[in-house]
């Protein structure tokens, strides 16, 4: 048996637009391995979020099979998918996501309590703490700049120690230097925790740090290879 | 500032729609509609009055005795100067109808009339015969009001007796057109032929009736000049003359006053809505951050950016205005022809611009005063300001002129309320109360957010997540808690305050006055029918006690010599006959405050032993001459003790006590109080009765019950004022929950991410909701609770008792509304996919 965590057989996702349906992914067929750190690029448009969005099970993919530790998420439900992402999942957005009447402490510890965890708020101020806001932990998110509420969020999704990490460019909202520490953050977090990573970003550099890189185009795998390989070309 | 670029700016603006403003127009339609419906209906009903004011009043003029008829120099100047004049003796009777079981009373309102009865209007009975008809027949004819007749379980053609004599019923009594102009009766009507009276031994001297005559005076006679002469040469015989122009005064009074409450009801919708209104304007702001940061990067001033939205507030403010006018005025049309059926007066149904006006001015003002608050925020605020202000509103003063803009405003709506209500105390109270309710409101939705805060982060409920959710929603930044608790809270309160009145008043009427009330008052007892009257109720063992007083009626005329009007302007006790009684010595529960009751033995010149609570009202000392016209004959007395009597006890009291020998001479009868055994009272009834028919016993749980009937009709016209302010707080409910649901879309996707599942998000959404109207509701009954105690303490001067049912129904209501709009739009945020939603604001 492959020791594949997310493992993708001719997935395919259409939306409804505006103007009609609009096909997002072609039968794409991939599968990441336990400990693997991957990149996801590829141009603006070119599906990168939205495979994300599918391998998180944000997203029902329309065709194919998404198996992630061996549940295929195309076949839970609603609250099914939820519960798998409380147990096995952590995920990084963009733009944070941080729940804005919850304070710092509060938005880290609600999937801890989600999941039943007894010390959830020790957890939680302990997480908070080894992203470098022990002195916040009473901070809405309105209270923080954008780099603070991105290891908020980073805390969020380390917490409950998940197999799986994914991150949706968390540094596209952040200048170069704070994005560059979140990105340690990331990677410092992924290695203490053993997590595997799933990261869809537009900058190199970030993307040469991973074991692999996937690059999109037009919904479909263009590349699948190393990242030192993908760097050099 | 150039008014015209913000005109243009302001006109571009709105081609965006209004779709964002449907609570901001409904809350200021509905407060406005109500506001003009009851202001509509009220002059209505005052124009019915003065229209109609000759059919009510049953002729253009009218001369009014108590317990005599009109002298022949009276009678003599009426004949010259109407064409017509109908004479009407008023008084309480018993009719009498003999059954299997013995004999059964019921009390009426006897009306006796001659042959030009009614001057004006139409008495309509059924079966549809001439009232001439229906009175004559060689028993004499009579027709009662239906109740009455269903009461003695009469038909058509039975007799029954008023007093000795024998009466046939020929109709029923449908609509007597004079029948609001009188006062407030206890018994239902019959009338009969005044001569047909001549033998029945009810209308004898010293028994208790008025007289009426009613004039009919030539097109174009001078109402006022007429009441001038009238007055001048009658009123010291104690005359009190009445014509068309004020018909039915206590009617108008009643109408203009539940008319000016109803309408301070009204603006309690409003002050709802502008809570509401003002969130509205806040949203828009809010989502108008990028124009307006976009406006003064390209130069605009801040002035200019203010007066562009103020214009188009403006045109918001008159779209919903005359949304809510056209629907005010709608309203009562559409249900006049209801109305019309239900109201016992004439009402002149129509479109009334005054009323309109009012209401206009109120919304206008309203919207002012909630509106200019935020529309300030666009010029203070820098635009990189706004750009950062959407998660956490900071808070910010307004500049000088703004804020002084709107306290103008606040003081031209509570001025205009004041003028405008003609009850200036009871809408300074109003006013005050509404404002003192939002303050403590904005004080309990502060309260609430922070305890929410604190308990969220407390260990207790770490493992809860839906209670910590919730309590982290209802607590935290940016949420919809303060404008949830103000507006369904002050629309609560308003029906608490009802609810606790209403209730508090009917505990002291059914439960405290009966314990130490009489079961019956007796009146009109002759002096010679005494002894057996006495005999027969202080023999009977079920008879606990038993008071009697002789009774005159008079009108005090002169205070020191001055007309007692212009000294004592409209005190009840000057207005019109009073009772009068006379006694030898002090009774057994009577306690003088102030100066010495007469010897027993006293035969000198009158005095007077005055109330000393109204001697109080009326600035009466000890040593002040008072005189008094009873019967036609002036008595001039000196004050010499001051009384404390106390009517809540419904026995027998008197404002004027004089000494025997002053008064004694005149023809009186006796009034007595008997407080019997509830199973014996029937009996003791019939016993009387059968002695002395000319006695009529008012049973005072009747009269209690026809009290509590008239509160109820009251509490229930307040109640849906009420209620109209409740709607308007529910809209404004709706409104917070709908502004609240994109938050809540994406606070789901969020939780869906972290793990939840859509059970617990849903019980995490009802939480919130169930604590936000929980609160509203507590708070509620807490300032409902507050008005309620001010009204029974300093109103009604008695004790307030928290009435827990209607405060329980108010808190649930509140809870179970809260939930069913939060529920409402819960269904969105549930149904979402996160991705999209998540996506959507990346």
């Amino acid at each position: 048996m492959s020791d594949a965590v997310l493992s993708l057989t001719d997935v395919s996702l259409r939306l409804d637009g505006n103007a009609g349906p609009v096909d997002i992914l072609h039968d794409i067929s991939l599968e990441v391995t336990t400990g693997e750190t991957v990149g996801l690029i590829g141009p603006s448009g070119s599906g990168k979020s939205s495979l994300l969005m599918v391998l998180g099970g944000l997203e029902r993919a329309t065709g194919g099979q998404v198996l992630a530790l061996g549940h295929d998420l195309t076949r839970l439900d609603e609250d099914a998918l939820a519960r798998f992402r409380r147990d096995h999942m952590g995920v990084v957005f963009q733009s944070f996501h941080l729940i804005p009447t919850m304070t710092a402490l509060e938005n880290v510890a609600t999937p801890l309590e989600l999941a039943g965890a007894a010390d959830s708020f020790e957890r939680a101020e302990a997480e908070l703490a080894s992203v470098g806001l022990a002195d916040r932990l009473h901070h809405y998110p309105s209270q923080m700049s954008g780099g603070e509420q991105q290891r908020v969020a980073l805390a969020r999704a380390a917490a409950p120690r998940p197999k799986l990490l994914l991150a949706d460019e968390p540094t596209g909202n952040l200048d170069g230097t704070t994005g560059e520490a979140i990105m340690d953050l990331l990677f410092g977090l992924r290695d203490r925790h053993g997590a595997t990573l799933v990261l869809v970003t537009h900058a190199r550099e970030l993307a040469a740090r991973c074991d692999r890189v996937i690059r999109l185009r037009d919904g479909r795998v263009d590349s699948d290879i190393g990242a030192q390989r993908e760097a050099a070309e | 500032m150039s008014l015209a670029v913000a005109g243009r700016i302001a006109r571009r603006e709105l081609r965006g729609g209004i779709a964002g403003f449907r609570v901001f127009l409904l809350c200021l339609a509905l407060g406005v509609a109500a506001i003009a419906a009851v202001g509509s209906v009220r002059v209505a009903i005052q124009q019915g009055l003065e229209r109609e004011g000759a059919v009510i009043l049953g002729g253009d003029g009218q001369m009014e005795f108590t317990y005599r008829f009109a002298t022949e120099t009276e009678r003599a100047w009426m004949e010259e100067n109407a064409l017509e004049v109908s004479e009407i003796v008023e008084f309480r009777s018993m009719v009498v109808v003999d059954g299997p079981d013995g004999a059964e009373r019921g009390l009426t309102q006897v009306k006796a009339v001659d042959d030009l009865y009614p001057l004006k209007g139409s008495v309509l009975l059924s079966p549809d015969i001439p009232l001439a008809s229906a009175l004559g027949g060689e028993i004499p004819g009579a027709v009662i009001q239906q109740i009455l007749v269903d009461r003695m379980g009469l038909e058509i053609g039975d007799t029954f007796r008023l007093g000795t004599q024998e009466f046939r019923l020929s109709a029923v009594l449908e609509r007597e057109p004079d029948s609001a102009g009188g006062g407030f009766g206890l018994g239902p009507t019959t009338i009969v032929r005044t001569e047909d009276l001549a033998e029945s031994g009810l209308i004898g001297a010293g028994s208790l009736f008025e007289t009426e005559y009613r004039l009919s005076l030539p097109e174009g006679t001078d109402l006022q000049a007429m009441e001038d002469t009238a007055e001048g040469l009658f009123r010291d015989t104690g005359m009190r003359w009445r014509d068309s122009r004020n018909a039915a005064p206590g009617v108008e009074r009643f109408v203009e006053r539940i008319g000016s409450f109803l309408v301070l009801v009204g603006l309690a919708g409003l002050a709802v809505g502008g809570v509401g209104i003002s969130a509205a304007v806040r949203a828009y702001l809010d989502g108008k951050t990028p124009v307006i940061a976009t406006l003064k990067t390209l130069g605009a001033e801040g002035s200019t950016i203010f007066a562009a939205y103020l214009m188009q507030i403006g045109v918001l403010t008159a779209l919903g205005v005359t949304a809510g006018l056209t629907l005010g005025a709608a309203i009562p049309l559409l249900a006049a022809p209801i109305l019309s059926a239900s109201l016992p007066i004439p009402a002149a149904f129509g479109v009334h611009p005054g009323p309109l006006a009012e209401a206009a001015l109120y919304g206008i003002l309203t919207a002012l005063v909630f509106t200019l608050w935020p529309l300030a925020r666009t010029e203070q605020v820098r635009a990189a300001e706004l750009f950062r202000d959407a998660a956490a509103p900071k808070f910010h003063w307004p500049r000088g002129r703004y804020l002084t803009a709107v306290i103008l405003a606040v003081l031209a709506l509570v001025g205009s309320a004041v003028m405008l209500s003609g009850i200036p105390t009871l809408a300074m109270g109003s006013v005050g109360g509404i404002a003192g309710a939002l303050v403590l409101l904005i004080g309990a939705a502060w309260l609430v957010r922070r305890a929410a805060r604190r308990l969220a982060r407390s260990k207790l409920v770490r493992g809860r997540t839906a209670l910590r959710l919730a309590l982290g929603a209802v607590g935290g930044p940016g949420g919809e808690t303060t404008s949830v608790v103000l507006s369904l809270g002050l629309g609560l309160a308003v029906l608490a305050a009802v609810g606790q009145i209403d209730s508090n008043l009917r505990t002291v009427i059914a439960e405290e006055l009966p314990q130490d009330a009489p079961s019956y008052f007796f009146v009109d007892i002759q002096t010679d029918q005494l002894p057996e009257f006495l005999s027969r109720t202080r023999g009977d063992p079920d008879v606990r006690r038993v008071d009697t007083a002789p009774m005159l009626r008079g009108v005090i005329t002169e205070i020191n010599g001055q007309p007692a009007r212009e000294v004592a302007g409209d005190h009840w006790v000057v207005r019109g006959d009073r009772g009068i009684t006379y006694a030898a010595a002090l009774g057994p529960d009577t306690r003088i405050t102030e100066g010495a009751f007469w010897p027993e033995d006293y035969s000198g010149p009158p005095q007077i032993s005055f109330a000393e609570e109204e001697a109080l009202e009326l600035g009466l000392e000890l040593g002040d001459r008072l005189t008094v016209n009873i019967l036609g004959r002036d008595i001039e007395a000196e004050i010499t003790s001051f009384r404390v009597v106390d009517f809540s006890t419904a026995g027998i009291g008197f404002v004027l006590t004089m000494n025997p020998a002053a008064v004694a001479g005149a023809p009186h009868t006796h009034i007595a109080t008997v407080y019997a055994a509830e199973q014996a009272e029937a009996q003791l009834l019939r016993d009387v009765a059968s002695d002395a028919p000319n006695i009529t016993a008012i049973r005072v749980r009747d009269a209690i019950d026809r009290v509590t009937e008239a509160l109820s009709g009251l509490a229930a016209a307040t109640s849906y004022g009420a209620a109209a302010t409740l709607i308007t707080g529910f809209v404004v409910l709706i409104g917070a929950a709908a502004a609240g649901e994109r938050a809540r879309v994406f606070e789901a996707a969020v939780l869906k991410t972290v793990g939840a599942t859509r059970g617990r998000i849903l019980a995490s959404f009802a939480l919130r909701s169930a604590f936000l109207g929980l609160a509203a509701g507590l708070v509620a009954i807490l300032a409902g609770g507050l008005a309620g105690w001010g009204v029974m303490t300093f109103v009604m001067e008695t004790n307030y008792r928290f009435e827990p049912v209607s405060a329980l129904a108010i808190v649930t209501g509140g809870a179970m509304a809260t939930l069913l709009a939060g529920l409402g739009f819960a269904l969105r945020p549930l149904a979402t996919r996160p991705a999209r939603t998540l996506r959507g604001r990346e």
